[in-house]
């Protein structure tokens, strides 16, 4: 169901000449992104490269500080003014058409902002404008992407709040104060999906949601994604988020990609210590707690990191060589690469054989509660 | 009190005070909200009646009492004749005991009857109070809907461009401004503008109107009565813009700073949108409360503003009524004075309850 | 906090907390706020001024004497800002009339505060119906307008004693700052200190002086600095405007007379008026500037989060 006819964001000014594979809807390439401080640069995004496949959802998981959130923002040009994307692009690409994200001029980016990508953020509780009725916030998002008929727009958002099952007639004249936690979140959702976006980012989206909340909200996620075939980028530092809603995970440290493979390939086939060490501190349903772990030490300084691999310091397998140089990403499987010198001496505690055929298990642990807290 | 210093403490706590305690519990027993208001406005008033009767009667040197004197002394009346002419000057018989004066008193002020000039002999003093105090809402009005609206204009343009050089000077010359007393800004108006350079005719600014002109719709009668309201109407703004300035510099600064603005640009609104509908509505708010306390700053003002241009309006008379120890034109204009603060208060009350929705509910539950 | 539009929380730390820290002492406060330009500013005009008002009088031979022949003169060696209506000098009288308008300022903020740390923290603390009530009568005295009030109250009773009108402005102007003084002690109520104090059962009234008040200073300064701006602005405009007597020697009377007998008219005269003009205007500018800094300095939340 569209909206009117979908105008083109760009113009000229924005196309690149770069070729992106035609299934490729975002493709981020050697971003880095810094940001200034009194101490020196922040180094919160390095060299980060992965592409986004249409229907696609990719999980970035990591620990609070190593850059998913940031990049994220990035992808999107939201950054404040302190934060400077240093190198890299970022290409979208629509029926054929790509363009570089950083290249866009202010209306271009407004134009492709919740068009093409819409974001929905961590504090869904402050996301709405408290003096505004959720129809109006409905009606200002579409009016400023050229959809002015308000009965036609009203329309829409209620079949979207149906979507994300919440009650149209209650909600959408509602105040976000009169609207609890879980309501706002499934409102920003539906909101997301207003103008039909190909890439829906969603930044922790559970996080700040009780227990049962963050079901629905999940189940809800997962009807949406197979209804509407949007691709989807996940931010969260919840593993069993990532093993029920994504297709691929991209495990980040300091700033870094340092594994990124099928959902399959990170539980069971793990080629990274730190993505092991995340593993290891979500509780598991089955079994001994004596098998949770938390990783030891804490996340680095992102403005003195660390020489050579920027995990070493903390890893239980890290030789000599981690500390001269930072490993490049190695291909260690079938679309799966690890970012470790010694991704061969890596051992799932899954099991690498018996584990193969039986989800279930990871998945479970996935209703555990607060897995976060362990790895955090 | 200098005006614009104060908004900056007391507005921040205002919110919490009302939205808390006074709403939740006298305002559970009224119901709601609106109510709630309107109750906490009739008592205020009731007080401030209550209050101005007492310091006439109570008070050290008994003005009735001292004045009835005066008359036997000075015009040869018996006591009793006296004791009637105050009775009728002071709206309520002198001889009655004192609960039935007081409630003479209130009830004679239900009527409107405030009273008689004891100097102007035989006016009354709501006479008086309907030909001064339009002059004085109408420039107070005026100077607190300018002031509040170019504050608000340039704060927002401060906080989106904080830390630049035009951020500065407005700052300082903001800080500087609303620190100096509004009296002295009038004397050195008509030191400086009036005497020395021969700027602004201020003797001919004086009184409300023209001699000639009267009140009527014309372009002329406007023109006239806002060149004799300029003058105080421009401290009046001088004096508060810049407390509105700083006030709305940190709350756009802060409301910047909040995801729903954040996600705004997200959701590729346009900035004329985010900056009117979300950074500065939400932004403007505590503004509203502040605005309730500005406006008794500066009707207070008005009192010592209205003598220094001789702007004819209630303060003017307020200050003629002191001086010639007029007692009851002074109890009527105070009355009228509160009645004035607390009527705007109401106002901007009601405003802020129209403007933030979270209020209206707080209040109906 | 918005959504990483910021670095990191480990790699930034605000100054604030450093600041706060600093201020515990008054060495500290003096830095802080020599630090930053307006808190320099307002410390140097409030010194000069209350040195001003404890030397300047020292500097004055006895009672000014009125000299017939220097009516009006124009500034000179002798009198370097002329002299008034009755030939006496503008300097002497500029050196003198500060010291009362403070004295009244300080005990007028004084009562003030008092009456305000008083009544905010007893409804902060007590709660229930006597915060409901303290907090309605606040905010029905808040919205009389004070200045008219005190200019009746001038008519009815004569403030011939200064140390009487001290007391009635600070009767009058406390509202304002019991509203601050009880959201402060409302929030201090919630930290760990307190709590732990309550636990312990210590009393409310040991909880409040010995817990919550020395942890309230830096308010109650800023409290009292507005309270003395407040206090300077009533006494000098009501004697301006002729509604106090006009007996002694401050800034007010002054600006009375030369407005009165028509000083602003001369050119060689305009002294006898702008002297004491900027006088108070400095000092209420000084003490505004530094209640400013102050506010910046203890709570870096005011000048961002006002609601």
């Amino acid at each position: 169901m569209m909206l009117g006819t979908r105008r083109n964001a760009f113009s000229r000014s924005g196309a690149s000449d770069a070729s992106v594979p035609a299934d490729v809807v975002l493709s981020v390439r050697q971003l880095s992104v810094a940001y200034v401080t009194r101490r020196g640069p922040v180094q919160a995004v390095r060299d980060v490269s992965f592409d986004l496949h249409g229907g696609e959802s990719l999980a970035l998981i990591g620990e609070s500080g190593s850059g998913k959130t940031t990049l994220g923002m990035a992808i999107n040009r939201l950054l404040g003014s302190s934060a400077q994307i240093t190198t890299g692009e970022v290409l979208y690409q629509r029926q054929g058409k790509v363009t570089n994200i950083l290249t866009l001029n202010k209306e271009q980016l407004r134009r492709f902002h919740w068009q093409e990508c819409a974001i929905v953020f961590q504090s869904a509780l402050n996301s709405l404008n408290p003096v505004l009725r959720v129809a109006d916030q409905f009606v200002d998002t579409a009016r400023a992407h050229g959809q002015h008929d308000r009965g036609q727009i009203e329309q829409r958002a209620s079949h979207l709040l149906r979507l994300v099952q919440l009650d149209p007639g209650r909600v959408l004249h509602a105040y976000p104060h009169e609207l609890s936690g879980g309501m706002r979140q499934r409102v920003l959702l539906a909101l997301g999906l207003l103008l039909e976006p190909q890439v829906l980012v969603l930044d922790e989206p559970t996080t700040a949601l009780d227990i049962l909340t963050q079901r629905v909200i999940i189940e809800t996620l997962r009807q949406l994604k197979q209804e509407l075939r949007f691709s989807m980028i996940f931010i969260s530092h919840d593993l069993s988020l990532a093993a029920e809603l994504a297709d691929r995970v991209a495990t980040m440290y300091a700033g870094r990609i340092i594994e990124l493979g099928s959902v399959r390939d990170i539980f069971y086939h793990t080629r990274h210590p730190y993505t092991l060490g995340l593993l290891q501190s979500v509780p598991p349903l089955r079994g001994t707690l004596e098998d949770l772990r938390s990783i030891p030490g804490s996340p680095p300084d992102l403005i003195t990191l660390p020489s050579g691999c920027k995990f070493h310091p903390r890893c239980p397998l890290a030789g000599p060589e981690c500390a001269q140089e930072d490993p490049p990403a190695f291909v260690v499987g079938d679309e799966h690469t690890s970012a470790c010198l010694r991704w061969q001496e890596v051992r799932s505690p899954r099991g690498e054989e018996a584990a193969i055929g039986e989800p279930s298990r990871v998945m479970h642990s996935a209703r555990t509660p607060r897995a976060e807290e362990a790895a955090s | 009190m200098s005006a614009a210093t104060s908004p900056l403490v007391a507005s921040g706590t205002s919110r919490g005070l009302r939205g808390k305690s006074v709403r939740s519990r006298i305002g559970d027993i009224a119901g709601n909200y609106w109510v709630g208001r309107i109750v906490k406005a009739i008592l205020t008033i009731y007080l401030v009646v209550t209050l101005t009767f007492f310091l006439v009667r109570l008070m050290p040197g008994n003005p009735v009492e001292s004045f009835i004197l005066n008359l036997v002394q000075t015009q040869g009346l018996t006591y009793p004749q006296a004791q009637a002419q105050a009775a009728s000057l002071f709206s309520f018989d002198v001889n009655a005991p004192l609960w039935q004066q007081y409630v003479d008193y209130l009830g004679n002020l239900i009527h409107g009857n405030l009273g008689v000039s004891i100097v102007s002999t035989g006016t009354p003093v709501s006479v008086m109070i309907l030909q001064y105090l339009p002059w004085t809402l109408f420039s107070v009005g005026l100077a607190l809907l300018i002031s509040f609206v170019l504050g608000i204009t340039l704060g927002i343009l401060m906080a989106y461009r904080r830390d630049t050089l035009p951020d500065h000077v407005l700052s300082t010359i903001a800080a500087f401004i609303s620190g100096v007393p509004n009296y002295l800004l009038a004397i050195l108006i008509v030191v400086f503008l009036g005497i020395r350079l021969h700027l602004v005719p201020f003797t001919a600014m004086r009184g409300s109107l023209s001699p000639g002109v009267s009140p009527n719709l014309s372009l002329q009668f406007i023109g006239d009565a806002l060149f004799h309201a300029s003058l105080p109407i421009t401290v009046y703004v001088l004096t508060t813009v810049g407390g509105w300035m700083l006030l709305m510099k940190s709350n756009t600064t802060s409301t910047l700073g909040e995801d729903y603005v954040l996600v705004a640009r997200a959701r590729g609104l346009r900035d004329g949108r985010i900056t009117a509908a979300y950074v500065g509505r939400n932004a403007m708010l505590p503004l509203i409360s502040a605005l309730a306390i500005s406006v008794g700053f500066i009707v207070g003002g008005s009192t010592v503003i209205e003598q220094i241009f001789v702007y004819q309006g209630i303060g003017w008379i307020l200050g003629s009524a002191i001086v010639s120890l007029d007692y009851t034109v002074m109890q009527g204009i105070f009355l009228i004075l509160t009645i004035s603060v607390v009527v705007s208060n109401l106002l901007a009350d009601l405003l802020y309850g129209k403007l933030d929705p979270r209020v209206r509910i707080a209040g109906s539950q | 906090m918005a959504i990483g539009t910021t670095a990191p929380d480990a790699v930034l730390t605000t100054d604030s907390n450093v600041l706060v820290r600093s201020a515990q002492s008054v060495g500290g406060l003096l830095r802080s706020l020599a630090r930053r330009p307006s808190g320099l500013a307002g410390l140097i005009l409030v010194t000069f001024f209350v040195l001003l008002s404890a030397v300047g009088p020292l500097f004055v031979p006895g009672n000014l004497q009125p000299d017939v022949t220097a009516i009006y003169a124009a500034p000179s060696a002798a009198h370097p800002l002329g002299t008034d209506s009755q030939g006496r000098d503008v300097l002497d009288q500029v050196l003198l009339g500060g010291r009362t308008l403070l004295i009244i300022a300080v005990i007028a903020a004084g009562m003030s505060t008092l009456i305000a740390v008083t009544l905010g923290a007893s409804a902060a603390f007590l709660g229930g119906v006597v915060d409901a009530i303290i907090v309605a009568v606040t905010d029905m005295w808040l919205t009389i307008p004070q200045f008219p009030l005190l200019a009746v109250l001038a008519g009815f009773i004569h403030f011939t004693n200064p140390s009487f009108m001290a007391v009635i402005i600070g009767v009058l102007t406390w509202p304002s700052l019991t509203r601050a003084v009880r959201a402060q002690v409302l929030s201090l109520r919630q930290r760990d200190y307190v709590e732990a104090a309550r636990a312990l059962d210590l009393g409310t009234r040991r909880i409040i002086f010995s817990e919550i008040l020395p942890n309230m200073m830096a308010y109650i300064a800023i409290n009292f600095s507005l309270g003395m701006v407040a206090a300077i602005y009533f006494q000098t405009a009501l004697y301006f405007l002729g509604f106090a007597p006009l007996a002694g020697n401050n800034w007010g009377i002054m600006i009375n007379l030369a407005w009165v007998q028509g000083a602003i008219f001369f050119q060689q005269s305009i002294w006898y008026i702008l002297a004491p003009v900027t006088a108070i205007a400095l000092f209420s500018i000084g003490l505004v500037t530094l209640t400013r800094a102050l506010e910046e300095i203890f709570n870096p939340r005011l000048r961002g989060n006002l609601s």
